[in-house]
């Protein structure tokens, strides 16, 4: 599904990743950790395509086509999917108008006719009710007045309309309290399947608890440092991460 | 002088000058107009926009119908509509709702619009005053007291190439009246005009309004709105201006009763080299009135947009809340906006905010719609829409607004971010 090697990445010449390696196949759940600073957010920004995140050298395949020659939009239509950290506000343009902006392009991509208003209605009343949104919000402008628990189900709502191949949730857990979690998990986990593939980037275990990973991964300075299964997360929940870093530093003596 | 002014002047004095019930008025603004030189960039109500396209124009006066290719239609509006054909007044609806009549007036009219005419419109604007010696078929609309007009009453010019026309048009709404009226120009080629609407509202009349200066490329047009309202009056007004080689839109509202309301939203998107230049002056001379004034411009490529908005508080006038703003993006480096607030408030115990905002194109956003899918150019499309779709929303008459919605779209698809 996805295969990131060797990947390096500045942001304003400054260098965030330091040679990333990650593979992830179809099916797949990985979840991210790893200290302030590390190149999580980075990681995502540059798989995304955002201005400004600079691709120093290594490659970053999506089911062996080459993303990093892709435009954002073209990133997209190959099936990957950001869930934001900080979802933008977009006041004047509607949530609506926007879901159906998306989900058309991106049909239009796979050779499919525009959805009817008619039906693409249904269809994100449907994901609003799934994330316990009101379906008022619809017509409110993009995330305009949204609290954070609600923006960050927004995103999952998106998530759910286009159906991506590849997710990466961005700290979708930051700020929920635990009922607004367990309905971002429980959107995820109602995704999951044998030919999609999640990254969730986390600060917390607590996620984890909801969403099962099949493996851990811990990223400090810009490349990872340690992965296992999902008892790591447990560990590094007791423990933090002063030990990775430390026995690291030994290794490298 | 400069010759297109000293022709038109010529033109009033060797006979031009229509001789009708107005014609006191008129030789007024002939011997205004006369002390009047072409105003350059350094006198004030000028510095930002240019009259050069104009200075040494000659174009056909004589008023013909060559204009078929131009639709005036607007689907689904059922608008009582007075066209002018390059300046010609075409034929007065004959079927009018009680309550509303309209006239031309050739040589009598009644003493309330005898006294009106032209003292609505400040003496200051130098092409109300061109238009006071050149506009012939002068229309007088007149909307009885306590009558309630359904349909919209539609002022349309249509231009088409190398001509110049005068239309001039003056509304009552009696007491208690209540009506709706949209200006309109249409014909992108080389052409001129100016168009002077005045209303009169009395008391606790309710004015719903639109001015539609959509004229691009080489049509030139200069005009105003002028508005004056008794006590309790409302106005309502919606603006939309696309720029032109020159494009100006003069507006004075006059809150000449208490407790007076004016909402004023104004949209201007411009591209290419257009100009588009908007001057607002809300005239809050009586107490207990208030105003709000919502202005959003978009400018692409090297187009310059001008926003002069004027807040004038009387020293009589407390109470009053008066709110202005206007908000800008920038598409291009190379586009300019001018903008300035000017409030001068001489009572003390009033309510006057303003607030004027320059941005470029939020970056953040676009690539929020991008990761999803949209592309660049419609997300681009997306986010002006957002920025202007706000006051759209607003218009009280929702199929001028779906009318209006396309058009705007078709020109953001045009407008390149650079």
């Amino acid at each position: 599904m996805l295969s990131i090697k060797n990947l390096h990445a500045s942001v304003e010449d400054k260098l965030i990743l330091k040679g990333l390696d990650l593979e992830i196949k179809p099916g797949e759940v990985h979840a991210i950790m790893g200290p302030n600073g590390a190149g999580k957010s980075t990681m995502g920004y540059v798989l995304s395509g955002k201005d400004g995140y600079t691709v120093e050298s290594g490659t970053v395949e999506l089911n062996g086509v080459n993303l990093l020659d892709l435009e954002p939009e073209e990133r997209a239509k190959e099936g990957l999917f950001l869930a934001f950290q900080y979802p933008v506000e977009i006041p004047g343009v509607s949530n609506l108008e926007f879901l159906k902006a998306s989900v058309d392009a991106q049909r239009k991509a796979r050779g499919e006719d525009d959805l009817s208003a008619k039906e693409f209605l249904k269809q994100a009343r449907e994901a609003c009710k799934k994330v316990d949104l009101p379906a008022e919000f619809l017509k409110r402008g993009v995330n305009e007045g949204f609290s954070g628990g609600e923006k960050k189900r927004n995103e999952i709502m998106q998530m759910l309309l286009l159906k991506p191949k590849l997710c990466i949730l961005d700290e979708s857990d930051s700020g929920l309290d635990i009922d607004a979690l367990k309905v971002v998990a429980d959107g995820v986990n109602s995704q999951r399947s044998p030919d999609r593939s999640f990254i969730v980037i986390t600060h917390y275990q607590r996620l984890l608890d909801y969403i099962k990973p099949d493996f851990v991964h811990v990223l400090a300075d810009g490349k990872i440092i340690k992965s296992g299964d999902a008892s790591l997360a447990l560990e590094l929940d007791a423990q933090g991460y002063g030990w990775l870093t430390e026995q690291r530093e030994g290794d490298e003596a | 002088m400069a010759n297109w002014l000293e022709s038109a002047v010529a033109r009033a004095e060797s006979g031009d000058l229509v001789n009708d019930c107005f014609v006191g008025k008129r030789r007024q603004a002939l011997t205004l107009l006369k002390q009047q030189a072409w105003p350059t960039r350094k006198v004030e109500a000028w510095k930002y926009t240019s009259l050069y396209p104009l200075q040494d124009k000659t174009f056909t006066i004589e008023a013909s119908n060559d204009t078929a290719a131009l639709s005036t239609v607007i689907d689904g509006l059922e608008s009582i509509d007075l066209i002018f054909i390059n300046g010609a007044l075409q034929n007065i609806p004959s079927e009018l709702p009680v309550g509303l009549s309209i006239a031309s007036v050739n040589d009598s009219a009644e003493a309330w619009a005898v006294e009106t005419y032209s003292s609505i419109k400040p003496e200051r604007h130098l092409f109300g005053l061109v238009n006071d010696v050149l506009a012939s078929d002068t229309v007088i609309i007149d909307v009885a007291a306590n009558a309630s007009i359904d349909r919209p009453v539609r002022i349309v010019n249509v231009l088409s190439a190398g001509h110049e026309s005068h239309s001039r048009v003056l509304v009552r709404l009696g007491n208690n009246a209540k009506a709706s009226f949209i200006e309109q120009a249409i014909g992108n080629e080389s052409s001129f005009h100016t168009a002077f609407v005045e209303y009169d509202l009395g008391a606790e009349a309710e004015l719903e309004h639109y001015r539609f200066a959509l004229q691009t490329q080489d049509a030139m047009a200069v005009g105003g709105c002028h508005f004056n309202l008794a006590t309790k009056a409302q106005l309502n007004s919606t603006l939309v201006g696309f720029g032109s080689v020159l494009s100006r839109l003069d507006v004075d509202v006059i809150h000449a009763g208490e407790y007076t309301h004016a909402k004023i939203n104004a949209i201007y998107l411009l591209d290419n080299q257009e100009i588009f230049d908007l001057h607002t002056v809300i005239e809050h001379a009586m107490p207990n009135g208030s105003s709000e004034e919502n202005v959003h411009g978009i400018v692409a490529d090297q187009s310059t947009a001008v926003f002069n908005g004027r807040i004038h508080i009387h020293r009589d006038a407390q109470k009053v809340l008066a709110e202005m703003n206007n908000r800008n993006l920038l598409l291009s480096r190379e586009a300019t906006i001018n903008t300035k607030p000017e409030l001068e408030i001489y009572a003390d115990d009033v309510r006057c905010a303003h607030g004027v905002t320059i941005a470029e194109m939020d970056k953040t956003a676009l690539f929020y719609l991008q990761s999803r899918g949209v592309s660049l150019a419609q997300a681009q499309v997306m986010l002006n829409f957002g920025f202007i779709n706000e006051l759209v929303d607003q218009m009280p008459n929702q199929i001028l607004a779906q009318w209006l919605r396309p058009q705007l779209r078709e020109r953001f698809a045009q407008m390149e971010v650079k």
